[in-house]
């Protein structure tokens, strides 16, 4: 391996503006007086990270690092996602983030860093570095998920978070050294041509190492059956950084899992493909039938973002190039209508937690209830809406495959989920207020919500704007 | 232009309504909306090659590169009638509700006026995509209309027909990804062409795909159970797009999808689907017969006026598909016009038990003459509209199998039972004493909304032409690729 040049540090202005900011949050934490302040600078660092993400990109992708890191169009679009992710998550944090239970600067600090591990795995080229980008990413979301340190929930979801997640490291991990202990390499690119050369024939380990990485993946973007930690942790977290798991891990997961299954494992697709589509499946299922007995609106976003876990698997099935690009345009769509879910939930401030709290809501703020209706018939996957246009790639996908039986079991799953998310609709549109009018929120939500409103309507409309930034590696 | 003008003017107004907060004025800008909309429609039908089976207005543009995706806009003569059809009904919709809707009216005029853009838009679209897009994007709006405000059981109702249809339109997106991964486009006409490499058995599968989404749109009998709910439940606009146009699009479906594009599938299907369609024209008569609800008594007989359109259809013959297609434009005036005569008695009644009615005749003579004549239209009573279609579509029947014929004779004999008896206990008689007191004649706004649909029924019955010279050009067209 070489060593890593100056040049090479170039590759990395995204993440160094992120880690830049949180030092700096971290040095005048005591200092900081408004929140306003923390949220002002994490937007700014997110937004100099998406700027620096898309400009330095030269013609081609270049690789670093001893080629470990790579910058192509793969890891810039989800940085850009990932930068979008960590903005808006910050602009959402303004409500609940108030400085007296949690510290502002302390807590921005976090979200920046995680942010800054879910760049890394983007663009990581090499096992090992994969596993310190996602365990960076993980290690401040277990902080996070507890940062609202009061809150029994919140204890209880960040332990529980930890435990988990400690053991699919731990999986991970052991994936990694019989993997590297078959193919004699870490790196994507050698691991690639060692499975070509071989095969899982040739050694059933490699098979056990190539299962027990993709299961580790798995955990991050929750897919069934590693998704046991997601209702807790969303429940227990404050919703801001609910949303910002829900978003951001699932993107950073399949970031992962998007390039791990297609350059380091892509000659042994066919046998991926029985394991993903399992995964998928079973995503699906239980996403969306446990998805139906969920009163709290945390939790019940948690299963929706489970079952959502599934569709984005149904494009890695195939392992091509098209079907990689059609998970990131699904991972895409997914971050906003996701943020924007999460939106009104959190604008609702308290009453927004509950199913009961959003009877009547039309009537009060039809505003706010119509954004709702957009995010919600989005998650559906209903056109005109981003989602629809992200489910008909996935189940192209499927199809493409010859998994036309889960294309089927798919979209089933998604009149199963359509049912809790349209009896939001019925609280909102057909019943009578039963509190008062919730109370205004302020701007930095509102920039938000629109933010994520336009993405889902524009997703919608005309998808081919992401479609076409959708390359695969 | 004109067809995406038509189509997208009333999203427009949506959009103006919800931005302008007045409530008073939203009344005013969808009835300008949709007026408007139906003024730009005009060069349409002026403008129209009637001898030729080609899509004409046609527009194409880039849409959705990457994918080879593109909007496509065109209309042939059987799509044509029912954007008339979809932009008179809107305008009559926004007369029916003036008075009777009271809450929330900018999300209802709106939630109306995106429905109007749902419904054009499926029958000007040319290509698969888009014909989905507004396909899906009708359920919305009607959702929360019949949730909205519609009547006791309307959130039930509401649920069940979103449920319903959705399931069914799912599969027909799995339909829709099969086609696009075969071969590559989605626009009708390329599908038509390219359709001779798939086989029988993919066919079969497709055609079951759409089937799926198709016949719970129709209803067909055994998937029709949303339709009583929704209908009785919705507010009266509600039912009248659902009965005038969102049955109709189910049955456009085959005639757009089913048989140009999986010929091979029909020629397996037809018998299924002829005896179903049977099935639902005597089975649908029955329980319509029984109902004591006016509005549900309607909603019934769709399923049985359906049955006919279906029936029309698989016989696979030009006159009969003819009448299909006229015997929907037909239903669509009927049906709609009965919802709108119900809801605007039932605005001065508050009842919609037809035994609380009787004698309405000597106190509303003109809501009378007028309910007389949709009902013997309903009946197919020869000289108004209904008679020419069921003629064409029951001879059609015999043609096939005497069975067919005997069963769809056996439908129209008690079609013509359970809607005279219905008008025999709303209007004959002595007066309901609990109607005493109350105004129950039509003001002038009601007389126009009624008025123009009772002119159609008038002018059809007596001149079909009208509507079957759209239709012998397409439909000889479509005919040619079903038969081997």
């Amino acid at each position: 391996m070489n060593g890593a040049t100056l040049s090479d540090l170039l590759l990395l202005i995204p993440e160094l503006i992120l880690v830049g900011m949180a030092l700096a949050l971290i040095l005048v934490a005591r200092r900081i007086r408004k929140t306003s302040v923390a949220v002002v600078g994490t937007v700014l660092a997110a937004l100099a990270a998406a700027l620096a993400s898309v400009w330095a990109l030269p013609d081609g992708a270049t690789t670093g690092f001893g080629g470990m890191i790579t910058l192509d169009g793969y890891s810039q679009f989800f940085k850009v996602l990932i930068a979008a992710t960590l903005a808006m998550a910050a602009l959402l944090s303004v409500k609940t983030i108030d400085g007296e239970t949690v510290p502002r600067g302390e807590y921005h600090a976090l979200l920046l860093l995680a942010a800054t591990g879910m760049m890394l795995a983007a663009s990581a080229l090499d096992l090992l570095m994969l596993y310190l980008a996602l365990e960076l990413m993980t290690l401040c979301s277990y902080t996070l998920v507890g940062a609202t340190v009061k809150s029994p929930l919140a204890n209880e979801g960040a332990i529980k978070y930890f435990l988990l997640a400690s053991f699919a490291s731990a999986l991970f991990l052991y994936g990694i050294s019989l993997t590297y202990g078959v193919t004699g390499s870490t790196d994507f690119v050698a691991i690639a041509s060692a499975l070509s050369e071989q095969g899982f024939g040739a050694n059933p380990l490699l098979l056990v190492g190539v299962g027990l990485v993709t299961a580790g993946i798995a955990f991050k973007i929750a897919a069934v059956p590693f998704h046991v930690w997601a209702p807790d942790a969303y429940q227990g977290a404050s919703a801001p950084v609910a949303a910002f798991l829900a978003a951001g891990s699932k993107a950073a997961g399949l970031a992962a899992l998007g390039r791990v299954t297609l350059v380091a494992f892509g000659s042994q697709a066919e046998v991926l493909a029985v394991f993903l589509a399992g995964l998928a499946a079973l995503s699906l299922i239980v996403g969306s039938l446990v998805l139906l007995a969920q009163t709290d609106m945390k939790r019940l976003l948690a299963y929706s973002s489970i079952s959502h876990a599934g569709y984005a698997l149904l494009g890695l099935i195939g392992g091509t190039a098209e079907g990689t690009s059609a998970t990131m345009t699904y991972a895409f769509f997914y971050v906003f209508m996701t943020l924007g879910t999460f939106g009104v939930v959190i604008a609702l401030g308290e009453r927004g937690e509950k199913l009961e709290g959003y009877q009547g809501l039309a009537s009060q703020r039809p505003a706010i209830a119509a954004l709702m209706l957009l995010f919600l018939l989005s998650l559906t996957g209903i056109p005109p809406t981003a989602g629809f246009a992200a489910k008909f790639v996935v189940i192209l996908s499927a199809v493409r495959a010859g998994y036309t039986g889960l294309a089927v079991l798919a979209v089933a799953c998604s009149v199963v989920s359509a049912f809790i998310y349209m009896r939001v609709v019925v609280l909102m549109y057909m019943r009578e207020p039963q509190e008062p009018a919730p109370s205004r929120f302020p701007v930095a939500i509102s920039a938000a919500l629109a933010l994520a409103a336009l993405v889902t309507l524009i997703g919608g409309i005309s998808p081919g704007t992401v479609v076409v930034w959708a390359i695969s590696p | 232009m004109t067809l995406t003008a038509t189509t997208f003017l009333p999203l427009a107004g949506a959009v103006l309504i919800l931005v302008v907060g007045r409530e008073q004025l939203a009344r005013w800008i969808a009835l300008a909306t949709t007026v408007a909309t139906l003024a730009v429609s005009a060069p349409l039908y002026v403008n129209f090659d009637k001898a030729s089976s080609a899509l004409q207005f046609v527009e194409t543009r880039d849409w959705i590169p990457s994918w080879n995706i593109t909007y496509g806009m065109g209309v042939d003569g059987i799509s044509l009638p029912f954007i008339f059809l979809s932009s008179l009904l809107s305008v009559l919709c926004i007369g029916a509700s003036w008075s009777a809707v009271q809450t929330r009216v900018r999300e209802f005029y709106a939630a109306l006026l995106i429905a109007e853009t749902a419904m054009i838009g499926l029958f000007a679209a040319s290509n698969l995509f888009l014909f989905y897009i507004f396909w899906e994007l009708m359920i919305v709006p009607l959702f929360l209309l019949i949730g909205g405000w519609g009547g006791p059981g309307r959130v039930y109702a509401a649920v069940k027909f979103l449920l319903f249809t959705l399931a069914g339109s799912v599969l027909m997106l799995v339909g829709m990804v099969a086609l696009y991964h075969t071969f590559g486009t989605l626009d009708f006409r390329a599908l038509a062409a390219a359709e001779p490499s798939l086989e029988p058995r993919q066919q079969a599968w497709l055609f079951a795909a759409f089937l799926a989404a198709f016949a719970v749109k129709v209803p067909m009998f055994p998937v029709h159970t949303w339709l009583p709910d929704a209908h009785t439940e919705a507010p009266t606009a509600g039912s009248v797009i659902l009965a005038g146009i969102l049955l109709k699009m189910g049955a456009y479906g085959f005639l757009r999808v089913s048989l140009p594009i999986l010929p091979a599938a029909v020629q397996i299907f037809v018998w299924p689907m002829l005896v179903v369609s049977a099935v639902a024209i005597v089975w649908g008569a029955y329980v319509t017969l029984v109902q004591t609800d006016v509005k549900r008594l309607i909603a019934f007989s769709s399923v049985s006026h359906m049955g006919f359109v279906t029936l029309g259809i698989f016989t696979l013959n030009q006159s009969a598909v003819e009448g299909a297609v006229l015997q929907m434009i037909n239903h669509g005036i009927i049906s709609a016009a009965l919802f709108l005569s119900v809801g605007m008695i039932y605005e001065r009644t508050h009842t919609r038990e037809i035994k609380d009615y009787g004698g309405l005749a000597k106190s509303a003579p003109v809501y009378c003459t007028l309910l007389a004549l949709f009902c013997l239209a309903a009946a197919g009573f020869p000289g108004l509209n209904s008679f020419v279609g069921e003629f064409l579509i029951v001879s059609g029947a015999f043609k096939t199998h005497v069975w067919l014929g005997i069963m769809a004779v056996w439908g129209v004999a008690l079609g013509t039972t359970y809607v005279v008896w219905l008008f025999y206990r709303m209007v004959m008689g002595e007066l309901n004493p609990g109607l005493e007191g109350l105004k129950l004649e039509l003001n002038a706004r009601e007389v126009a909304t009624l008025a123009p649909l009772a002119l159609l029924a008038l002018c059809l019955g007596l001149y079909p032409e009208l509507i079957l010279s759209y239709l012998h050009a397409p439909v000889a067209q479509l005919l040619a690729g079903v038969t081997p």
